[in-house]
Formats: structure tokens, sequence, C-alpha cells
């Protein structure tokens, strides 16, 4: 049974003062959103300052004075959620922030939820609580120390830990290495007026991307935008793309030890393509083919065949143009997996594809494009991602594209790829 | 065909479902409008069914880990691995252990009838060998690895080893290096020939696929077979607590705890769903982001965005727990069983249940987005003897009397506490 794609697409409502907005139009889905994103370029000296935005924010504005208000008022909108937080792209910072409800065909039917969830959502933005030209000192000072323990509390997840670790290693000295939510270090030097200041120049000057989504009539969204568009704009800054190409000289190879039982071998690669090259979907289909499901030569190769760990993949960073092969083994097992893993890297550039294995990837990446569509928010990000690097591809026109990748292109891109760090946490005694 | 279909106005869903003669019971919730159908095929039937009565009446006792291992396994099979087969269809294959269900699923747009062919297959038709057995210790041997440094796991296994004394629930769901080694083909067919039977099975399907195509599908796949359905054994669980504190030492940024109260009522089908509601409301409105302690122990700085608490009742066991990151868990723990005492004390407000009720609605009605949630939610009810769709007359019937009643019953017992310190 060949079935009909039904395909989500945006459409540009309008664009004024540095700030565009977008509908994503759908009958299918419980819910409504909005999504606001704000973008600046990832620097160490800021990047814990945006990070902590979201955090102060939704700790109460001037219609609902603390954070318990306004939990009170979102379980009385059945549910609705209004939250925020910080990611980057790339080395693109993304401030963002959503609410979301379940449309009113779901409740009494009074509420008017879209409009409400709306208002507290723009509160949120728009009127913190205030003093002394920063933000209210006690709540900011528990903030930080929160943002403080989530930056150390990233040891707590190995997989994710030896990941960052290995990415820090590699862009060491470019600004991709740093974290999310920033540095430490930079986080205790903030103070409420210092983030105040960074909170004002996001509002007024961070180049802004604003998505409705679900069935939204044109009155709501216009209602929307007249609102959101009193935001007060001025000096727009430019968000800058990174470079991706890199030439590796000599392979940089980090071991550090903890106490943990399973060692985690982590090892990165320069792509050398860029989000906007016509190379990209050829390497997105490369990485499918090495290590991005479970027909991969990675999984059948370091797990099925050699029964040496439980996972063993690789994930492309898009806009910075890396790959990384991440797999939890036994210490002494670590040369042996690496020497499978990196034959696997070899095969690919050596053209050892079969007709089989790039069928495979170029099936299971359509059907990812396809199930993407059925969750509001992967609609969200695709889009989002689409803007960022200004390609205004939709769905069909991806699909498209994956779809005319051979052999021959895949190999092309493997020629680029280039080994530069490899990272192994190791435990800290062999175990008995 | 013979097959029910239900629709649920309010819910905006329609369910269709179909009693195939060997006792498998088979669902399917039409999704119109979206490209992702998925199909869920599971036994009840997990890590805690460790004792239990073969067809010959003999009881067996079978190594910890024994229905996650046999999950690995049943995607071998003589002409190849079927997580190989999915993929070269491009759908993605999967599936999951839990302490009481194995499932096994995928996620597809094309070739729907194929994809759910192969699945109905494949769980039917186990193909194990001596090598093959021993070639899955090594990958299970990496998994369970992986759990031993988690923090979060450590966390609430510990916190099940306070709370149980002897139910399995307290054992981790892929056992151990030493059980896992006990593992071998002759075992695992006992139990699959135990477990794998129709009449202790369920299929779910999700999506916009038309039911007609789902049941006769099923209807020309199920093998008939008369093994019965099995019988399992728990061992005796006092209403007291093993310990009421558990701490380990891992790297941890700062301490994470979690504390639990075990419940003793053994519920199922309607009552489990309404339980499990009311248990939900009863935590939200003592510890959830709107009451006064959360925000209170937050603006001390006794917890962060990391707390959570949560609901596990099912026919064979329940409880209820909460947790996150703290500076000092001691103090939070002090805090909250104080904080619990006063709400048992004084029942929850009118207001206040009326307020956590509708917002738990609007959370039951999000998850109706997902597909996959909505297979595994119908599932999870069905073992447990009732549909997920009930829910909506849970929120409908639920009141405070009720509500009152499992708070003053179940919150007045031990609450038992796990941490983990930083090395």
């Amino acid at each position: 049974m060949e079935s009909t794609t039904v395909k989500a697409s945006v459409e540009k409502l309008a664009e004024k003062n540095g700030i565009t907005f977008y509908r994503i139009r759908s009958e299918k889905f419980k819910t409504n959103r909005v999504d606001v994103f704000f973008l600046d370029n990832l620097e160490k000296e800021r990047a814990s300052g945006n990070a902590i935005i979201p955090s102060v924010l939704k700790r109460g504005c001037q219609k609902f004075a603390t954070q318990r208000e306004l939990e009170i008022r979102l379980e009385e909108l059945y549910g609705a959620d209004v939250d925020g937080g910080c990611s980057k792209k790339g080395e693109t910072q993304i401030v963002s922030f959503h609410m979301s409800h379940i449309a009113d065909r779901y409740t009494s039917g009074r509420d008017k939820l879209f409009d409400q969830c709306s208002q507290l959502l723009m509160c949120i933005l728009q009127y913190p609580v205030v003093e002394n030209n920063g933000f209210k000192a006690s709540v900011f000072r528990q903030e930080r120390d929160n943002l403080v323990d989530y930056i150390r509390s990233r040891i707590n997840d190995k997989m994710r830990f030896s990941f960052l670790r290995c990415i820090e290693e590699m862009c060491s000295g470019e600004a991709f290495a740093i974290p999310d939510e920033g540095y430490e270090e930079d986080a205790l030097l903030l103070t409420p007026q210092k983030t105040y200041a960074i909170y004002r120049e996001m509002i007024t000057s961070y180049p802004c991307f604003v998505y409705m989504s679900g069935a939204i009539d044109d009155e709501s969204a216009h209602r929307f935008i007249e609102q959101f568009s009193q935001l007060p704009r001025a000096n727009l800054r430019k968000v800058v793309l990174p470079d991706v190409s890199k030439t590796v000289r000599e392979v940089r190879r980090v071991d550090e030890s903890m106490d943990v039982n399973q060692g985690k071998l982590c090892l990165g690669f320069r792509t050398n393509v860029g989000p906007s090259s016509p190379d990209y979907y050829p390497l997105v289909v490369y990485n499918g083919i090495l290590g991005g499901d479970v027909h991969s030569k990675l999984f059948q190769n370091v797990r099925e065949k050699a029964s040496l760990a439980y996972y063993a993949q690789s994930v492309l960073e898009k806009y910075k143009g890396l790959m990384v092969i991440m797999s939890g083994i036994e210490q002494e097992n670590r040369s042996k997996a690496e020497e499978i893993i990196l034959r696997q890297f070899e095969d690919m550039r050596e053209g050892r594809i079969t007709q089989d294995e790039i069928d495979a990837t170029k099936k299971s990446l359509r059907t990812g494009i396809k199930t993407m569509q059925d969750s509001q928010g992967a609609i969200v990000d695709f889009f989002l991602s689409q803007h960022l690097t200004r390609d205004e591809e939709d769905f069909e026109t991806m699909a498209r594209k994956l779809e005319a990748v051979t052999i021959d292109d895949v190999v092309r891109v493997a020629q680029k790829i280039q080994l530069d760090t490899v990272y192994f946490l190791k435990p800290n005694q062999p175990q008995p | 065909m013979n097959y029910k279909t239900i629709t649920y106005d309010r819910l905006g869903e329609t369910l269709y479902e179909y009693d195939h003669p060997t006792g498998l019971k088979a669902f399917l919730v039409r999704k119109p409008g979206y490209n992702k159908k998925t199909a869920l095929f599971a036994t009840d039937y997990g890590s805690i069914d460790n004792v239990f009565k073969k067809g010959d009446g003999k009881v067996m006792h079978v190594p910890d880990g024994i229905a996650h291992f046999l999950e690995h396994k049943l995607f071998e099979q003589e002409d190849g691995n079927m997580l190989d087969k999915f993929s070269r269809m491009g759908s993605s294959p999967n599936a999951f252990t839990s302490f009481n269900q194995t499932a096994y699923y995928f996620t597809c747009t094309d070739l729907f009838e194929e994809n759910f062919r192969m699945l109905l297959d494949y769980v039917q038709s186990p193909w194990l060998t001596d090598e093959n057995v021993e070639k899955e210790k090594g990958i299970i041997g990496q998994e369970i690895r992986m759990y031993e440094d988690s923090p979060d796991w450590r966390l609430f296994f510990n916190l099940l080893d306070c709370l149980y004394v002897n139910h399995p629930v307290k054992v981790d769901i892929a056992g151990t290096l030493e059980s896992i080694a006990q593992i071998n083909k002759e075992l695992l067919y006992d139990c699959y020939n135990t477990f794998y039977t129709p009449s202790n099975m369920v299929v779910v399907v999700a999506g916009d696929v038309d039911p007609e195509l789902v049941f006769t599908t099923v209807d020309d796949m199920i093998k008939s077979n008369h093994r019965g359905k099995p019988e399992k054994h728990y061992p005796e669980e006092p209403e007291e607590v093993n310990m009421a504190y558990k701490e380990q030492k891992l790297q941890v940024s700062m301490p994470l705890f979690n504390m639990g109260i075990k419940d003793p009522v053994r519920v199922s089908g309607y009552e489990l769903l309404k339980r499990r509601t009311a248990l939900g409301i009863i935590l939200a409105a003592i510890m959830g982001r709107s009451s006064e302690l959360f925000n209170r122990l937050y603006y001390e700085g006794l917890i962060n965005d990391s707390f959570r608490f949560e609901v596990s009742a099912d026919q064979s066991y329940g409880f209820v727990n909460w947790g996150g990151q703290s500076s000092d868990p001691e103090k939070v723990a002090a805090e909250i069983r104080k904080e619990i005492e006063a709400t048992v004390e004084r029942g929850l407000d009118e207001a206040v249940f009326t307020r956590i009720k509708k917002s738990h609605e609007g959370v039951f009605i999000r998850t109706l987005n997902s597909p996959d949630a909505i297979a595994r939610e119908m599932m999870d009810c069905y073992f447990n003897k009732t549909s997920y769709f009930e829910l909506s007359r849970v929120f409908e019937e639920l009141d405070l009397d009720y509500v009152n009643q499992v708070l003053r019953s179940l919150f007045t017992k031990t609450t038992a506490l796990s941490v983990i310190h930083p090395v």
C-alpha cells in the first residue's frame, strides 16, 4: 500500500524590524503552539548571559509576579505550556520561547486559549520584573546558581559528556567549542544589570523568527503579530555563519579517566561540507550508510558482528560540518573497536558501498522526512534550520535532493572527510 | 470482517477493535492526516515474570534479565536480522522490555502491510542457537555496563530496593552480567513458549490505515496455538518497606535524590486508571510546580528544574516516586514528608483538585498527538484490563472524596529515600 504524503508547509505572514512571522497550518494536531527564536552569534562573553534569560523570565512577569502564579494560570488553561531554553546550531546561539495549548474544540469552548496563552507568552517576554535597572536580584541569583549547577551536571550523563568533550577538544579555539549554555566562569560574572542589558539587546536587536502552528485563523494570527510587533526594535544584528573548511594536520588524541565502568570512545571528524553546499545531501546519505541506523556499517560491524558495544553510531552537526562517531565499550577493547570503526570509514572512502546500503539509507531518510511532518516541534525545527541557513527548501525539495544522491556522490564526499580528534573516556581502574 | 468501531467525539478519535479466535486482541486507532504508521505486537510478560508454571505444570525459576534477553534475540531470524530487513524497507523497528511487558514495534510511512506482516511473523518465529545466544551476551553486557554508569538509573533501582522486600520489580530489567551468563537457548525457549501465546498478546496499530486491512492481516498471520494463559507467580510482598534509605557514590556533580511510597492496593481495569489519575493529582497538589512546597524549596535553592514526580501503578505492583538534584537531600526529604503529613491532615482543596484535574486532562489530550504514545498506552491499558480512552470518563467522574480517600490511605505510609552522592 503506497500512501500519499500529507505535507506540511510554511507561509510567511509578515516581516518587520528583523522579525519574521510564519504560520504552519494543520488540523490534525490537538494543540496550537507559538515558537519564538532569538539568534545571536555564539561568543564566550555572552553565551551564559543568553542562556540564563529564559530561566529568569520564567520566574514571573508584571502580571504574574511569581513562578507559582504563572504555573497556576497554566493549569487553569488546561495544562498549557509556556517555556524557554537555549541551544546552539553551529556557531549561532538560539534563545527560544514557546507556548502551546490544546485546541478550543477539546475544552468547554469558551476559553479562547490561543489569545490567553499568547498574552502570557508576551507578558514573560516583554514585562519582566525589574529593579535598579536590572532583573530582580533575588530571583537572578537563584537562577545563576541553577545555571552553574546545570553546567556542572553535564558529567552526569557520560555519553553526552564524552561527546561534548570530544567537540570541545576538536574545536578548541573556535566558537563552536563553547557549550550551549556557556561556561561556569562567565556565568559567575553575570549580574542582574549586565544580564538585563543582554536581555534588552535580545529583544531589540537579535534577528527573530516566530512560528505559529496548528489551526490558527487569520484574525488570531494577525492579532498576535500586531502585539509582538510592539517590541521596540533597533540596531539589528546579523548572524554570521561559520566557515566549515579545515585541513587537519595531525590527529589529536585525548584520554581522560573517570570512575566509570564503561569506556566511551568518540571520534570527531571534519566533513568540510557546509549546510548550503551541494554536497550536503550526499553527506547526509554518507552518514546514514556509515552510522545512521541499524543497517549502517558501524551498527553491523561493531555491534552485530564483533559484539563489542550496545551502541555504535555517527551523528552530523550540520551547521559546523562535523561528524562524531560514538560507542560505549570495555576498556580492553578500545583498539579493536577503533580499528573496526576506522575500517568502516576507510571502506566508505574507497567506495565499498553496496546498492543495498544506499537504498536502505535513502528509504530510511525518506521515512524520516515524512514522519517529521507529524510533529509540530519537528516541523518548526526544520523550517528554522532552513531560515537560518537562508535556504528556502521545503520537505519536498529535501526529499528530492536526497533521492538524487548516487554512490559516486557519497564517495566524492567521503574523500573530503578527515579524522580530527579521538577522545576516550576511560574507567579509572581496570575492573576485576 | 467482524470488528467493533468506537468513536470518541470529544477526543476526536476512532478506535477499532477485533477479537481473534485464539484470544488475541487487535486494536487500530486511526489517525487521519498522519504520515506515520506504527504497529506494536506485545506480550504480557516482563522482567518481573521470573517464576511461572510451564505447560507441563512444572514451576520454573529463570535467571534475571531473561525477558529482555529474549527481546534482543527475537530480532535474529534464520535468514538474517530483522532490524536489517525493516531498515531495508525504510521503516524503523525497535522493541522494549519493561517490568511487565515486552513490545515489538515499527514505524513506517509506506509499505505498511509488508512491514506489518513481517512484525507479526518474526515475533511468532524465534530462531535461537547456542552460538547466537552467546554472541548476544557481549552486546547486552555493554547495555548493562552503560546503565551501571547512569546515575538516574541507579538512583531509581536503589529506591525500588528500598521499597520492595521480595517483589522482582526491584531487579534491574536487563539483569546482571552474572545472571545473563546463566541464560541459554533452552531457558529462552521455555519462556517463549509460555508467554508468547496469542491469548497473552495484543496487537495495536496507530495511523491512517484501513481497519479491514489491519484485521484481515492479523487473521492471516496469527498462528493458532492452544498453550493457554500462562500462570505467573509473585512472591508475597509485605506492606513495610525493605529499608528507609540507601545511598551510592557515583561521578555526579551534586547529590541526586529519589523518594517513594509503595502502594499495597492491587486493582485493575477502570479502577486502576482512576487510581493512577488520583495519584497524579495528589502528587501535583503536594509537590507540583504550582504547589506552595515546590516553590518554597525552589526559592530556598533546595531543588531545581530537574525535580519530577511519577506514578507507576500496575496490577501486580505500584508505587509513586519523586526527586531530582539537591545540595541537601535529607533536608528536602524532611520538608516533603512534613508537607505530605500536613496535606493528609487537611485533605486536598476543592479548587486545587479541579484545577489540576483540568490540567491533567489537557496533558492526556496532548498525548493523542503521538501515534507512538497512543500505541503504548493502548497496550498497557489492555494488559491492565481497561482502555486508554476510558481516561476521558475518569476525568469526568473522578471526585474529590475518592482522591482524598486515596491520599489518606496511601500517603500515611513510609516514604523511602535513595541518594546518589558525588564521588
